[in-house]
This record gives C-alpha cells, sequence and structure tokens, in this order.
C-alpha cells in the first residue's frame, strides 16, 4: 500500500478513481430522494452557515500553528466560552434595550475568551516552550477538557439561548423566498446567517488589515515565516506566541457568540466545533488563512448536502471521511503545491 | 514532512478517540458527564453517617434498625435528576424518624436508616458503592441508579448478592433479561418508552396519521424510543416511514429537507430536553405545517421556555406529576401525586418538582410497605427475600406518582399506557389534553 502510494501515476490513478467513486455514489444517493432543486440550495445554504462558523474556528487554528507550530484542540472551547459568556451577559442585563444588551454581551464574550486564552498560553504553554510539538498539543487536549469541565460546572447540562442580532428576542426573523404557489417548497433564510456571514466577512478583512498593514501584525507574520530571524530582528517569539493564542481565542470567541443565536449554546458544543474547525484548517493545509477559510465553506457544504442525501446521521461520517482523505492523499492541503510545504 | 505525517497520523488517532468517547452513549436515560469529584466529600458523607450510626445504636438499643441503601448520581452530568431524588430520600428519612420506624405484623416498631450515596453520575463510582452498602452496611434492600447505564451496571452486583434493588431509570432491560423474562432480585419505577409509544400511536391514529416520520436522538435514549416506536405503531395502524438520528449539539438540520421530501404529515421526535428543542424549531420553521409530536423525555419547564416556533399546542405524553391540578378527581393517582407535591415543596421548601423524585418516592413507597409486612427476629437474608417477594407478589393496584403498579414474576415494572397521561403546550405550560379533545379543533 505504502510502496502504492509513492508512485506517482498511482496516486493520480487512486485519486482519480476515488473522486468518480464519490460522485457517482453522490449522483445515486441524490436520485434515491425526490428532492426539488430548491431544497439542494436550502441544504447548501444551510451548510454555508454552519461552514462559516468552521471557518472562523479553522482561522484560530492557522493563526495558532503558523507562529508556534503546534496545533491548539482548545479553540472549540473558545467558541464555546463566547456562545456561553455572551448567553449568561444577556440574561444578566435583561433590563438594558437589545443594542446595548447584545453589544455588552459580545464585547465581555471576546474580552473574557482573549483573557482565557492568553492565561492558557501564559500557564501551559510558555512553561512547556521547549518541549516537543507533540507535547504541546496534548497539553492544548488537557486544557480543551478542563475549560469544558469547567463550563460544566459553571452553566450546568442544559441548553440556553441567545437573542437574535435582528429581532431581539429568542425567536429569529425568517425570510422565505418563493413557496407561495400551492405545494411549492420555499427557501428559508434566518436572518441570524446574514449577521453571520457578515461578520465573518468583516472579520476576516480586519485580519488581513491587521496581518498585512499593521506593525505588530507583521511582526507576528514574521515569526511565522521565520521564528529565528524575526527574534534576530528584536521580535519576541514568546510574546508573539501569546498574541496568537488571544488573537486565536476572540475570533473563537466571535465566532461562537454570533452563532448562538442559531443554536442553543450547552457546555459541550466546543468538541465537534473544534474538530470541524481542524478539519477546514487540514482542508486549506493548516497554514494559510485564506486557504482554511475556503476549507471551512466547503466543508460546511459538503457536510449537509452529503447528510442531506444520504442519513443525517452520516454527517460526521463525512466530515471525518474527508479528514481521512485529505490526509492520506493531499496532506499539505487542496490548494497548495507539495513543494512549498516542504519548505515549511 | 515525514515527521509532519506522523504527527498527522497520531492526531487521527486522538481525533478518533476522542471522538469516539465523547459519542458513546453513556447511559439511557440523560447524557452522562464522566466528571471528577473531591474524594474529600465521599468520606466527610461517611464519617457523618458512621456517628449517626452510633447515635442511633445509642437510643434504640432495643431493635436493630432496618437499613436501606440508597444511591442517587448527586453529583455529575445526572445532577438535575439525582438531586430531587435525594431529596426525597432525606424527606422520607425525615418522616419515618418523626414516626419512630416502621411497625411490623407483630407490633414492633423498629427505626430505619437511609444510607444515601452519591453515584458521580459514574458506573465505576456506582459499582463501589452498591458493594459497600451491600457488604459493609449490610443493608435490607437497595434503591439505586439514577441513570439506566449506573442501573445497569449495579444490576449483576445485587442480583449475585441476592439483594432487592428498585431502581429509577428508564431503560426496560434494567428489568429485563435478554429473553424478555423479569430479573429476579431487581424492580424499577419509571415508565418505559413503551408506554410513551403507545399513547402517540393512538394519538397518530386518532388523527388518521398513517405515515409518520421519526427523528431520534444519536444515543442509547433516542434509539429506544425508535424501537419502542417501531415495536407500538403498528398496532394502531400507523406506519414510520423516513427515520433519522440528530445530535443535541447540530447546528444544521438537513433532517427537514427529508422530511419535505418523504411527505409525511407528522414529525414525532425521541430525544431529551435539549436535542428535542433543537430539533422541533428546525422542523417548526423549515415546514411549518408539519405536525410535531415528542415523547415524555422532554417533560419539564425548560422544554416549553426553549420553543420557539410552533409551540402552542404541541402535544405529548407526560407523567401525571405535571398536571396535578388538572387530574379528574377518580384518578387512582391523584391523591399519592398531591401528597407527595404538597410533602416535597413543605420539604425543600419550594423546589420545583420534577418526576425523577417521583421516582424515587414511589420505590420508597414500595420498600416502606415490604418492612412493613417482615416478621420480627429473621436472618437478613431471609428478611430480603421476603421483601424480594412481597415486591413481586404484593405489589398490586399500588399508586404510585409514576403509575398504578402490578407487579408479577414476569413484570418487575408493572405498568401500563395509563400510566402516562396526554397533554399539550398550552401558553407557557403543560396542559391535560383528553381523549375525546383530540384533534376536534
Amino acid at each position: 500500500m505504502q510502496k502504492l502510494l509513492q508512485s506517482q501515476t498511482a496516486r493520480r490513478i487512486a485519486q482519480i478513481a476515488l473522486v468518480t467513486v464519490l460522485v457517482g455514489l453522490t449522483i445515486y444517493f441524490a436520485a434515491q430522494k425526490n428532492y426539488r432543486p430548491v431544497q439542494y440550495v436550502q441544504l447548501a445554504l444551510d451548510g454555508l452557515r454552519g461552514g462559516t462558523i468552521y471557518a472562523l474556528v479553522a482561522l484560530g487554528f492557522v493563526t495558532v500553528f503558523n507562529v508556534t507550530g503546534i496545533i491548539n484542540f482548545a479553540q472549540g472551547a473558545f467558541a464555546m466560552l463566547g456562545a456561553m459568556i455572551a448567553v449568561s451577559v444577556n440574561i444578566a442585563l435583561a433590563d438594558l434595550p437589545g443594542v446595548p444588551r447584545l453589544l455588552l454581551a459580545g464585547l465581555a464574550a471576546v474580552l473574557i475568551t482573549t483573557l482565557v486564552g492568553v492565561i492558557m498560553e501564559r500557564v501551559t504553554i510558555f512553561p512547556a516552550r521547549d518541549a516537543e510539538p507533540l507535547t504541546l498539543i496534548i497539553i492544548t487536549v488537557g486544557v480543551f477538557i478542563v475549560l469544558q469541565g469547567i463550563a460544566l460546572l459553571i452553566w450546568g447540562t442544559d441548553s440556553y439561548s441567545l437573542d437574535s442580532f435582528t429581532t431581539f428576542e429568542t425567536s429569529d426573523h425568517i425570510i422565505r423566498l418563493g413557496g407561495e404557489a400551492e405545494g411549492a417548497i420555499p427557501l428559508i433564510i434566518r436572518s441570524q446567517s446574514f449577521w453571520i456571514w457578515g461578520t465573518a466577512a468583516v472579520l476576516m478583512a480586519g485580519l488581513w488589515f491587521f496581518f498585512e498593514r499593521t506593525m505588530i501584525g507583521r511582526a507576528l507574520k514574521a515569526c511565522s515565516d521565520n521564528r529565528q530571524a524575526a527574534a534576530l530582528m528584536g521580535i519576541s517569539p514568546e510574546r508573539m506566541s501569546m498574541l496568537s493564542f488571544a488573537l486565536a481565542a476572540a475570533v473563537g470567541a466571535i465566532g461562537g457568540f454570533v452563532l448562538a443565536p442559531a443554536t442553543r449554546p450547552i457546555y459541550d458544543m466546543g468538541l465537534s466545533l473544534g474538530l470541524k474547525g481542524f478539519i477546514a484548517a487540514i482542508i486549506g493545509g493548516l497554514v494559510n488563512p485564506a486557504a482554511a477559510v475556503v476549507g471551512g465553506l466547503m466543508l460546511g457544504v459538503i457536510e449537509n448536502l452529503g447528510a442531506g442525501i444520504t442519513r443525517a446521521g452520516f454527517k460526521d461520517v463525512i466530515a471525518f471521511l474527508i479528514l481521512i482523505l485529505m490526509l492520506l492523499f493531499r496532506p499539505q492541503g487542496l490548494f497548495t503545491r507539495q513543494q512549498r510545504v516542504e519548505k515549511v | 514532512m515525514l515527521k509532519n505525517r506522523n504527527i498527522f497520523a497520531f492526531l487521527v488517532l486522538l481525533l478518533t478517540m476522542l471522538f469516539v468517547v465523547a459519542c458513546s452513549p453513556a447511559g439511557t436515560g440523560t447524557e452522562v458527564v464522566e466528571e471528577e469529584v473531591p474524594a474529600e466529600d465521599d468520606m466527610a458523607e461517611d464519617e457523618e453517617m458512621a456517628e449517626d450510626e452510633e447515635m442511633a445504636d445509642d437510643e434504640e438499643m432495643a431493635e436493630e434498625p432496618y437499613k436501606i441503601g440508597f444511591i442517587a448520581a448527586i453529583t455529575g452530568g445526572a445532577a438535575p435528576l439525582g438531586e430531587p431524588e435525594a431529596a426525597t430520600a432525606e424527606m422520607i428519612q425525615a418522616q419515618l424518624d418523626e414516626q419512630g420506624g416502621i411497625t411490623g405484623p407483630d407490633g414492633v416498631t423498629r427505626p430505619v436508616e437511609i444510607i444515601i450515596l452519591d453515584s458521580q453520575s459514574n458506573p465505576d463510582a456506582a459499582t463501589s458503592a452498591i458493594t459497600q452498602l451491600i457488604e459493609e452496611e449490610e443493608v435490607d434492600l437497595l434503591i439505586a441508579g439514577t441513570t439506566s447505564g449506573n442501573s445497569l451496571a449495579m444490576v449483576p452486583i445485587a442480583t449475585e448478592n441476592q439483594v432487592p434493588m428498585i431502581s429509577m431509570a428508564s431503560a426496560g432491560a434494567i428489568v429485563r433479561n435478554e429473553d424478555g423474562s423479569a430479573r429476579e432480585w431487581i424492580f424499577k419505577t419509571p415508565q418505559d418508552n413503551l408506554q410513551s409509544a403507545e399513547w402517540q400511536g393512538q394519538y397518530l391514529n386518532t388523527l388518521g396519521f398513517a405515515n409518520a416520520c421519526y427523528l431520534f436522538e444519536n444515543n442509547g435514549y433516542g434509539q429506544d424510543t425508535l424501537a419502542s416506536a417501531q415495536a407500538v405503531y403498528p398496532d394502531y395502524g400507523v406506519e414510520i416511514g423516513y427515520n433519522d438520528s440528530f445530535n443535541a449539539t447540530d447546528t444544521e438540520f438537513p433532517q427537514v429537507q427529508n422530511v419535505l421530501a418523504d411527505g409525511c404529515e407528522v414529525v414525532v421526535i425521541g430525544s431529551t430536553t435539549n436535542g428535542s428543542i433543537n430539533m422541533h424549531n428546525a422542523v417548526a420553521q423549515g415546514a411549518p405545517d408539519v405536525a410535531i409530536v415528542h415523547g415524555h423525555g422532554v417533560c419539564n419547564q425548560a422544554f416549553i421556555d426553549g420553543l420557539t416556533d410552533n409551540k402552542e399546542g404541541t402535544p405529548l405524553p407526560c407523567g401525571k406529576l405535571l398536571v396535578p391540578d388538572q387530574l379528574p378527581d377518580d384518578d387512582p393517582q391523584k391523591d399519592v401525586v398531591t401528597t407527595y407535591i404538597d410533602e416535597y415543596t413543605a420539604f425543600t421548601g419550594g423546589d420545583p418538582i420534577s418526576t425523577f423524585g417521583g421516582h424515587a418516592y414511589d420505590a420508597f413507597l414500595m420498600a416502606i410497605a415490604a418492612l412493613e409486612s417482615l416478621e420480627g427476629g429473621q436472618e437478613l437474608d431471609a428478611r430480603r427475600a421476603a421483601i424480594r417477594d412481597y415486591l413481586e407478589t404484593q405489589i398490586i393496584d399500588f399508586p404510585g406518582t409514576g403509575g398504578v403498579f402490578n407487579m408479577s414474576a414476569e413484570d418487575h415494572l408493572g405498568l401500563d399506557f395509563t400510566a402516562l397521561t396526554f397533554v399539550r403546550v398550552e401558553g407557557d405550560g403543560y396542559a391535560f389534553y383528553p381523549e375525546d379533545a383530540w384533534g376536534t379543533e
């Protein structure tokens, strides 16, 4: 098997065969359901919403990996904390009108989670900074379990709800397109989806600006390009490591905050978000933020469409199948050429 | 690069493990989360108990107390269920202390000691607790197990030591062997999903739904609700078309598109509170014309509070404890239900009523009845056997909060579908929904 995979032609043939089989299976399963075209659009749209959250979580993975070389499995917990803290603040400030209430909730969620990210780096990663990356990765898994355990103690096993950003109450405004005709199925978009997409777009633009146009962002980038050279230029890799965790936590918290009204936040939501975000980052090759975002959107859409045409219970199976195939055939990511990764 | 590959391979393994651990159904009644609880609590508890025992010995030299071993998930993931159970146990202890104990047929009153241990929602802690109760405390009988997982872990130990055990968890397998016969030493008080399915089948039949879609949470409890529905619905002429699972933490629900494609007019959701809320709202938004029916796993206020769309009128079977005031006066459970609610509210200073505390209460009613029947002067083994025989043969037309129990050698639950009642959501609460009102408006 190993030898077979190493041969370039065999690899190519395997890839083509795999794609053919997958496309064939997709068509076969889709034919089993009597879906109307609008339902495929609906599945893809829903997937795009979930995928946006995966993309935000994936951005956190990429930021930390680029600077420190470790995969931070506590990333999902940041998203969970963002959602849960926002929920609690929203409940505590129930007397305030909608706009300041949700703004404060979001602000508190992001600030507290960022602080948690910084503390996590200082307390667990910094003291072990000379250890193997593998050791550090295991540490992040431990931190994830600790954070989830603390969340369980604080919030218990109940799920909560955060007010929609549009209506300022639990039930969201729903846009129905088409479907006026008898028996037609309308396309349904929840207003919160636009908030999710808008926030993600603004956030990504902001991150781009930060990395390309600000001194500190460029220092961070320099650190990810070449740690030693950056250190020689007077950039402290330790400080950059802390900054990368702060950034990852903040992005994760924003993801959790905007997702919260579209779902019901619960203490253990971080696990699946973290794993899906990781898969998205892997699709993007783990080093490229833009590719990770595309990876997240792709994962969301494929997963939801795949679950729609087969069985919904297969949703996670599909996501993990993608992970395994990626690691087998394109560990450097979908959008990266082989030799560029060799350099990294 | 090679090193990277190795790390990746390791990560995949790690992820798979994490996922398997996270997704394995732990206990069928609820989501059980293993959690570390400081050992000191247990020790402190034990010491307190030891002191209590000494004091009891000093005061009651004449008669050895009866001992009831009680194990509930007072901490850990199932704590919301275990806490009212433990409070009920404390309440019963206070009542028995006040009465001086249990008076047997020989006219002698013996004190009763309820030894309360915490299973921490963890099967390992549960098994060590039950071993301690049987071997060190030498209890007469056990009321044990908040979750199905914990109960099933304790069943073999109680059976092996021939100690009667009453479980407070839902899974039918707790009292039934694989061949369907009753487990000799094990009884339980909560209703099965089978009784829930009976109500749903009747309701669907009355409203003329021949084809139902079934959506269940991807855990032991959800699968049990589907299996029960598949076993019962055909009797009522209802066929399950599309069925699929979901996770409580899902954010997208492609199931809704399948429901639309299948064309079924009603969706039955088999899950506990958190999952049911998500699935209900997704169906109500994506397929607003499809009716939704729930099971008795969501009979609490949090469920109603979480619904956003098509909330009013949502029908479901529930225990009678939820609608005490609306029960007809001739309902055989009316007395015991109102008594429990009054006593529990007074004892706890107004804690909300939960059906789980009710399951503990029913178990204690049976245990006390069994102890009252005991002749004096029997050895421990003889007492245990006599209690078991009493539970199996004498619990007839026995009203509890969870139903009217009729135990037999074949059935160690002894409930039929009348143990539940049918309600629907009205405003912010549950309202009794009598059969003659079904589908009339």
